[in-house]
């Protein structure tokens, strides 16, 4: 069982691949192409277009901003003034941040969060890789109909097997702890597996050769040569399943029911329950405690940067 | 095609492991165990408490001397309201909290499914006297004649207004307290303002969908016959109090901008809606007596009890209750917890905290509806002033007329769908899906199957 | 299917690497062929596990458990067909589909649309597209449990910002989180703030458009629009297919948002028809009601719909995607 990623799973393969020749076609993944250099400024109407594509990318820029920087400024405001609207807080209070610490074991559902995301994160990125790597080094017969096993995997809504998945946890006697929230990336994820199998369908030969003739074995190959000449793609996988697995709200619902076990989304959720428009209107915490879900989340987007934009674009490509 | 032999034999053993794993997809509860309730001595071990939260004084205290008398107890409270559905599921994946705190009109579902136990022997055990509580309130948490909670908390509504709103329109609370509905629309009417088209002032709240027991049973209509078999959702009275509470949202502009402009009030603090002077009246439950007491103990407010056309108090009484799990890892403990949170000395020194908090800040004690009557009286009696400032002594006054004349839904074992079906019936209405009429006879259809579902498993038990 | 063309890495067995493989039936795989068989194997092992147990028994168990009535405390009871039937005449599942179907058939093509608008715009930008580029694609990091609060807290009808906006210009906004005709577009308004991930597949598709097709339709004399549609969208449809069919899966799955919104503990008294969501409906009656027999029906008409939609989709791709090197 693996965490959905958020981000957009390449298309099935059947008829996609049939018709679709670069999916067969191994590229060898770069960075993406230069940008073309946009049409030179020929003459005034040039100009007057590249302003109002300028100004329509700033405008479009502060609508996506902006929520953001709301959620920030509120968190510093006193409950009174959280709907003001106002930027820069008229009442620049740190309160609720001491509020929100007091009324909820943050610390402990920040731990819960971080330990369950850097397993599955993990494990996800060392299955999918050996998965991927028998998929592209080895051939086989009956390779294509299995990774096209693998593809359709991909297409199955998580809500068909979401029942049954929770019965086994629960006959283990798991249901309540946070294994089942990690436990299945243990074997591997088909969009990584898809994802990684194209990193390494690019490698060169020539490593591999020389390996072979030193007599190197394939765990060998695998582990000293191949990992290392595709660490880009396994850190984008790492990246990718943190962003899921930290955000996700459904499996925390279904599998934790103590508040000590939560995670912080489901940790959130609760908050929003207890101080939201059904409980006590105190939005202040609410927003407090949403600064505090999503800043994580925006610091591991600005370290693996490179990795989320160029990783979002393969995906998209390769498709 | 795909694996040859190797690879193949390796699958099918997967598979049968699989298969062993859940072929057994048996029911997680334990069958009848014998619970002993009873600890010889003090009972040791740990207790998990869901549902509960010490919140403020009253909650405190009783909690402290609950923990001190349970020394070799481990008690952790799982904080926050109670999800109802990360219970069920705990309850289902038998890994139950050892201790629940429910809204008694949970209960009933929840023992129907099985997932709370019986509590007479608990009493029995610890000689809990179940006379001394409310007895609504007992009854509410009693199926087939055994107890299923111990009651904690009653709470009653009253009608809280803003005497200078009131005033200024030349009004007084008797017509905003729903003994003359019409009144009430017009005291209504007389109250909202808006400004710029949205609403700025909400003239009265009819606290749709809460409260619809409430204004059913003013104009004389039960919404459960008493024996709890037979929904009466479609009754002409009620789908009055329906249309007239709904009338009241509707001449404000619809109840999605009341929510609305209701749910960005700071309703627990200095800024409330009362204190701002941007709600005429509503009936509330009487503890909010308390928050504005101790928020905006200045604050222009008129009180009185919720009156039927015949003059007299009513109200509907609803609380929480202690329930034990099945499943529940150690329940002499809860039961000797839920005893020591509930009974009448817990009460009186909670309420005397309160009192000496109150009297330091120089504020009023209103009161605390305990659900134990014993206690109720005793509190009164010792703690609670009758020569008051005004307003807070004729809360203080409502609030138990109010106490004294309460009613509630019987005890059923559907209740949680019961309530499901006539608050989405209210639900529709407000968002102007369905008519009245058209939305209660929609849920006196579900409320009644579920009912007479819910009965006949019960019925097939014996 | 296919097998792909041969791989840049030499096989183990030979050494070196083959050109197109030749695909010949043999009697039986020799040990070599056996032996590299096992060894993927064995690195695929994981994924076989997890396949054997996370789903394809799901897949079964959950077909068997729909035909029963089990409640996770007791033990299943079989009741045959008996759920189906119960799903034909349930209001909430014609509700809850019907919301599903027009959150997605609503929200999909506005999302595309708006993610090639800001693509086309990126387009031009040249330089400075890198920081847009980067601005418009942080809220995808938000937590939709975060989103939901942003939805409850921005589109609130009497404070929020956006109707503060709006009445800039002269209208008076609704009440997004409370009136039931506008919590849908509530909802699909804030799925757009994360449409940044788009976006950054439409841009690199853009960017692989060579520059000659442009130049070319100029020199015909097409202006702008007709540019767009003659050369801009054919030739990255492949994206455009990709953008579509991903979002209309995740919008038939929608949950988290709504559910954080909506519904909980907090809102019981609340409950609000126009949100329930199919999978919301579906997460209540399995781990609510604990009716897993019927919850499991439940995710097979989910699965047959979402199944139905992407083939229908897929047919209508072969019809319009345009890749390059086919011949149309």
């Amino acid at each position: 069982m693996t965490t959905a990623p958020s981000f957009p799973r390449p298309a099935v393969s059947g008829a996609g691949a049939a018709t679709d020749p670069a999916a067969g076609t191994p590229e060898t993944l770069g960075p993406p192409p230069p940008a073309r250099p946009a049409p030179s400024a020929r003459g005034p109407g040039r100009r007057w277009l590249r302003a109002v594509v300028l100004a329509a990318l700033v405008l479009a820029t502060v609508a996506f901003v902006y929520p953001l920087l709301w959620l920030l400024s509120a968190s510093f405001k006193p409950r009174a003034e959280v709907f003001d609207n106002r930027l820069v807080p008229r009442t620049f209070t740190l309160d609720n941040y001491v509020t929100v610490w007091q009324e909820a074991p943050l610390a402990l559902w920040l731990g819960n969060t971080v330990v369950v995301t850097v397993l599955a994160a993990g494990l996800v990125t060392v299955s999918s890789a050996l998965v991927a790597w028998g998929f592209a080094f080895f051939r086989f017969r009956g390779r294509g109909p299995l990774f096209g096993l693998v593809l359709a995997t991909m297409m199955l809504p998580g809500a068909v097997t979401m029942i049954p998945t929770f019965l086994i946890w629960n006959q283990l006697g798991l249901v309540g702890t946070n294994v089942p929230l990690w436990a299945g990336n243990l074997f591997a994820s088909a969009f990584y597996v898809f994802l990684l199998r194209q990193f390494f369908l690019g490698l060169p030969r020539e490593p591999f050769e020389a390996a072979r003739l030193d007599g190197a074995n394939n765990w060998q190959m695998f582990w000293r040569i191949a990992v290392p000449l595709c660490r880009p793609a396994l850190v984008l996988t790492f990246l990718f399943e943190a962003q899921a697995s930290w955000t996700d709200l459904m499996r925390p619902l279904i599998y934790l029911q103590d508040s000590s076990t939560f995670t912080i989304p489901r940790g959130l959720k609760a908050l929003i329950d207890q101080f939201g428009p059904g409980g006590e209107s105190q939005w202040e915490v609410v927003v407090t405690a949403s600064v505090i879900t999503t800043l994580p989340m925006i610091l591991l987007f600005f370290l693996g940067q490179r990795h989320f934009v160029e990783g979002v674009a393969t995906t998209g490509s390769k498709g | 095609m795909v694996r040859r032999r190797g690879a193949a034999a390796a699958g099918t053993s997967m598979v049968v492991a699989a298969l062993a794993l859940t072929s057994c997809a048996q029911g997680t509860g334990d069958e009848g165990a014998d619970v002993d309730f009873s600890a010889d001595g003090s009972p040791s071990g740990e207790l998990s408490v869901m549902g509960f939260g010490t919140g403020d004084e009253i909650g405190e205290v009783r909690y402290d001397r609950a923990t001190q008398d349970l020394e070799g107890v481990d008690v952790r409270l799982a904080e926050g309201e109670l999800d109802i559905q990360a219970f069920l599921s705990a309850v289902a994946s038998g890994n139950p909290p050892d201790l629940v705190y429910a809204n008694r009109d949970q209960i009933g579902t929840f023992a129907s499914r099985d997932a709370i136990l019986p509590l007479d022997e608990c009493v029995d055990a610890e000689g809990v006297d179940l006379d001394a509580f409310v007895d609504t309130a007992v009854e509410q948490v009693t199926f087939d004649g055994s107890v299923y909670g111990i009651p904690e908390f009653n709470q009653v509504q009253v009608t809280m207004a803003n005497a200078d709103l009131l005033s200024a329109a030349g009004l007084t609370v008797d017509d905003v307290n729903g003994s003359d509905r019409d009144a009430v629309t017009a005291a209504n009417e007389a109250l909202m303002r808006t400004a710029g088209g949205t609403l700025s002032v909400i003239g009265f709240d009819s606290k749709l969908p809460e409260f619809l027991p409430l204004w059913a049973k003013a104009a004389g209509a039960d919404l459960l016959s008493e024996d709890g078999r037979t929904a009466q959702l479609d009754a002409p009275e009620v789908v009055e109090a329906l249309e007239w509470a709904v009338g009241i949202y509707d001449a404000q502009g619809g109840f999605p901008a009341v929510k609305t402009y209701r749910d960005s009030a700071d309703f627990f603090g200095a800024g409330n809606q009362f204190a701002t002077g941007v709600l005429g009246a509503m009936p509330m439950e009487q503890w909010y007596i308390n928050v504005l007491n101790e928020s905006s103990p200045d604050a222009p407010m008129a009180f009185d009890a919720v009156r039927t056309p015949g003059g007299d108090a009513i109200a509907f009484a609803s609380g929480s209750a202690w329930a034990v799990p099945r499943g529940s890892e150690n329940p002499a403990a809860a039961c000797r917890f839920a005893r020591l949170m509930t009974e009448t000395d817990a009460w009186v020194q909670a309420a005397q905290a309160r009192a000496d908090a109150r009297a330091q800040d120089g504020l009023v004690f209103t009161g605390v509806l305990t659900g134990n009557e014993e206690a109720d009286e005793q509190i009164r009696a010792d703690l609670v002033p009758d020569d008051a400032p005004q307003p807070w002594q004729d809360a203080i006054d409502a609030m138990y007329e109010a106490n004294d004349a309460t009613f509630a839904l019987p005890a059923n074992p559907a209740d949680n769908e019961f309530e499901t079906a006539w608050q989405d019936a209210v639900n529709r209405v407000l968002n102007g899906q369905q008519e009245p009429a058209d939305a209660l006879a929609q849920a006196q259809d579900e409320a009644q199957q579920a009912l007479d579902d819910a009965w006949a498993r019960w019925d097939e038990e014996d | 299917m296919t097998t792909p063309v041969a791989p840049a890495l030499p096989t183990p067995a030979t050494g070196g690497s083959r050109e197109a493989p030749v695909r010949r039936r043999r009697a039986r795989p020799s040990p070599s062929e056996r032996r590299e068989r096992n060894a993927a194997l064995r690195f695929i092992s994981p994924w076989i596990v997890g396949f054997v147990v996370f789903t394809a028994w799901p897949i079964l168990y959950s077909a068997y458990l729909s035909l029963t009535d089990y409640d996770v405390i007791n033990d299943p009871t079989f009741v045959g067909l008996d759920n189906y039937r119960e799903m034909a005449q349930d209001p909430k599942v014609a509700l809850s589909l019907w919301n599903t179907l027009v959150y997605t058939v609503v929200q999909v093509p506005l999302y595309t649309v708006v993610a090639l608008a800001l693509a086309l715009l990126l387009n031009q930008a040249a330089r400075s597209a890198g920081f847009f580029r980067t601005a418009f694609f942080i809220p995808k990091m938000t937590p939709p449990v975060a989103v939901g609060v942003l939805l409850l807290l921005l589109f609130n009808g009497q404070y929020g910002i956006v109707n503060e906006v709006l009445s800039w210009v002269g209208i008076q906004g609704p009440s997004w989180t409370t009136d039931q005709d506008w919590i849908k577009p509530g909802l699909v308004l804030i799925s757009l703030w994360t449409v940044g991930s788009a976006v950054i597949i439409l841009l690199a598709a853009l960017r692989n458009v060579p520059n000659d097709l442009y130049d070319a339709a100029r020199v015909d004399g097409a202006g702008f629009w007709r540019r767009t549609r003659a050369v801009t969208v054919p030739m990255i449809s492949g994206a455009l297919f990709f953008v579509v069919v991903i979002n209309t899966i995740a919008g038939f799955q929608m949950f988290t948002e709504a559910y954080s919104a909506y519904f909980g503990a907090g809102n019981s008294t609340y409950r609000n028809d126009t949100a329930l969501f199919y999978v919301i409906y579906l997460f209540q009656e399995g781990f609510q009601e604990l009716h897993m027999g019927y919850a499991s029906a439940l995710a097979w008409l989910l699965f047959v719909v979402i199944m139905l939609v992407t083939v229908v989709q897929l047919v209508v791709s072969r019809r319009l995607v345009y890749y390059e090197g086919e011949q149309r």
